[in-house]
């Protein structure tokens, strides 16, 4: 039995979350969407996890703040400088240099996460995608066998879908 | 009888690209011939530069006492100007403002650009500008390492970790924005927008994890935006200089930033919305909001005139009250005035709601701003160390031609790097305008007509 893509579009994320819902009560699971616009409805029906992306913000800034607390107290037993007679580790101002060190890394880590976990750069298109769905459209592409795509289709417009388009899949 | 609204009031998401990706049609003679006009100016104040290096500080007029003077004003005064994006992008993002969607991209591109001029200026104060790596924490050839006690090295964190995080956080917002572009452009730009986009194409997988990036950097800015004038303050605060010792400048400041850059969106949307076509998307309904921001921002400030001058009467410090008593009818004190009259005074017309949508009256009202913050800014740095804690060192300052058209090249600098971007990439985020298309037809249908 062959693969297929049933690539259908929505005018709006209701509809299109509806369609998931739909079809994840049907037990159909291998769905992907594309939208202009990010959609809280489209990504809890499709109960994905929470991004994971967090926790490397968390490790960056973690990061950072031990950073500063290296390169001060470091640098400043690498050049013993008395100023005013104060304490040679003078904590109070050094936290200004971890609190920008640590919004910098976890800015960093953030990025270059979101970066990883999105797959970016992408050089090849994702199955399915159309221009539309940059612009005014959603886009849910259900993959499946042939001998489902019938049932798949007709929930997909009993959900106000659009267009409903099948493709031959090609390999994620 | 007033222009009908030339766009509908019920714009979809096809009109929204529509509007903003037409702002980045070909430019044409008139538009070329004002970036010329303005990098001209740059290159007149690189010239300028190149002399003060090659002969040193003393082309320009800093000479004791008054080291500090129109360069540490630029640099105070852009990383104000800066503040706004942040502002706009981050805090109001975590509040969930609405009609902050449709001028956080310029006000955001607007803080780059205002940081990166900011970010000059102490490089052209160094008079040996090549050593300027030694506020890094790394030792110069005599192995001396910076001393993290200094406001000024911790200014270099700040600004440089401030010029970064916008910096991402403006790319963040904007790949979505160039991904919609690369499909509608042609030729040469569709490769460069094809090679920006880095192949996004909107997946809930990218969307679900750029919207926590997105929550996280808003969440890490924010602290940021009060930090880094707070940090700028503290250059003055924490010296004992007469005028400068006080302990509000960093709440001061703060409000003076968020006050001078929110005005400084203004000055440049309004010409832009008109001069671009793009009245359906920053409606006078965005400009009022604007303005209310200005009016409090304003109010803020006014009080911080009044703190500080209660202060300095109420600690009986002869000599700082000699300092202010300088600042406000010594032989600057009509700078002074200047500054009360566009911080304090004008903007209170903004209580009007009528004038909130006036553009005229908008813009006339904000570039006063600019003037006053400016003046502040040169007010507190310069005016302060014309009398120290000896009478003996008093001294008057007289900025330079140099320093004059280094000056006028940063602002020439600044508003040719925003024109330059306003044509190629989009200063609306179709975006956040789609996700807030709602609020946007409530505002058109709410009689903020387009054409106010």
């Amino acid at each position: 039995m062959s693969t297929i893509a049933i690539i259908s579009a929505f005018a709006d994320d209701t509809d299109c979350a509806h369609a998931i819902h739909a079809l994840r009560d049907a037990q159909i699971r291998d769905l992907n969407t594309f939208a202009p616009i990010p959609s809280h409805r489209i990504e809890h029906a499709l109960g994905r996890s929470r991004s994971p992306t967090r926790w490397f913000s968390l490790t960056g800034g973690i990061s950072g703040v031990l950073t500063g607390l290296a390169v001060t107290i470091g640098t400043t037993y690498e050049w013993r400088l008395n100023a005013g007679g104060k304490p040679l580790v003078s904590w109070p101002p050094f936290i200004i240099i971890c609190f920008e060190l640590m919004v910098l890394l976890g800015g960093i880590f953030g990025f270059t996460a979101f970066f990883l976990f999105s797959g970016l750069p992408a050089t090849v298109a994702a199955s399915g995608y159309d221009r539309r769905f940059g612009e005014d459209r959603f886009g849910l592409v259900v993959r499946c066998d042939e001998a489902d795509a019938a049932r798949i289709e007709s929930i997909l417009k009993e959900s106000n879908a659009e267009a409903v388009v099948r493709e031959e899949d090609t390999p994620r | 009888m007033a222009a009908a609204p030339k766009v509908q009031l019920d714009p979809s998401f096809s009109d929204i690209d529509r509007s903003v990706l037409g702002v980045m049609s070909t430019p044409g003679l008139a538009y070329w011939t004002w970036i010329a006009f303005c990098f001209t100016l740059v290159g007149i104040a690189g010239a300028m530069w190149a002399r003060q290096i090659y002969s040193g500080l003393g082309v320009t007029g800093l000479r004791q006492p008054v080291m500090w003077a129109i360069y540490i004003t630029n640099f105070v005064f852009w990383v104000g100007i800066a503040h706004s994006g942040t502002l706009i992008s981050a805090i109001l993002f975590l509040f969930r403002t609405k009609w902050r969607t449709a001028v956080y991209r310029a006000a955001e591109t607007m803080t780059i650009f205002a940081v990166a001029t900011a970010g000059l200026f102490p490089l052209i104060h160094l008079g040996r500008v090549w050593f300027f790596y030694w506020l890094l924490p790394y030792p110069n050839e005599r192995y001396l390492q910076p001393d993290f006690r200094s406001p000024l090295v911790w200014d270099a964190f700040a600004v440089s970790t401030y010029l970064t995080t916008s910096a991402l956080f403006w790319t963040m917002g904007l790949i979505p924005d160039i991904a919609n572009a690369r499909e509608a452009a042609v030729g040469w730009r569709k490769k460069i927008f094809t090679v920006l986009a880095m192949g996004w194409q909107g997946t809930d997988r990218q969307w679900r994890h750029y919207s926590m990036v997105y929550l996280l950097m808003a969440g890490l800015a924010t602290p940021l935006v009060l930090s880094v004038h707070s940090v700028v303050s503290w250059d003055f605060a924490m010296a004992i200089n007469p005028g400068w010792h006080s302990t509000i400048f960093a709440p001061y400041f703060v409000a003076g930033a968020i006050f001078s850059g929110v005005a400084m969106v203004m000055t440049l949307l309004i010409p832009m919305r008109k001069l671009l076509g793009i009245e359906d998307l920053l409606t006078p309904w965005h400009f009022d909001n604007l303005a209310k921001v200005v009016l409090l921002t304003s109010l803020v400030v006014s009080y911080a005139y009044i703190t500080e001058a209660f202060m300095t009467w109420y600690a009986g410090d002869p000599i700082e009250q000699m300092t202010f008593h300088m600042r406000y009818f010594g032989p600057w004190g009509w700078m002074y005035w200047v500054m009360v009259l566009c911080n304090c005074v004008i903007p209170l017309l903004l209580f009007s709601p009528r004038i909130r949508v006036n553009m005229v009256m908008l813009w006339v009202i904000t570039i006063f701003v600019n003037i006053g913050m400016w003046f502040e800014r040169f007010v507190i740095i310069a005016g302060s160390l014309t009398a120290n804690f000896e009478p003996s060192q008093w001294a008057s300052y007289r900025p330079s031609i140099t320093e004059i058209m280094i000056t006028v090249g940063s602002f020439a600098w600044f508003i040719g790097l925003f024109s330059l971007f306003v044509k190629f990439l989009p200063i609306v985020s179709m975006t956040e305008l789609k996700e807030g298309i709602v609020w946007l037809r409530k505002a058109l249908k709410k009689g903020y007509s387009t054409a106010a």
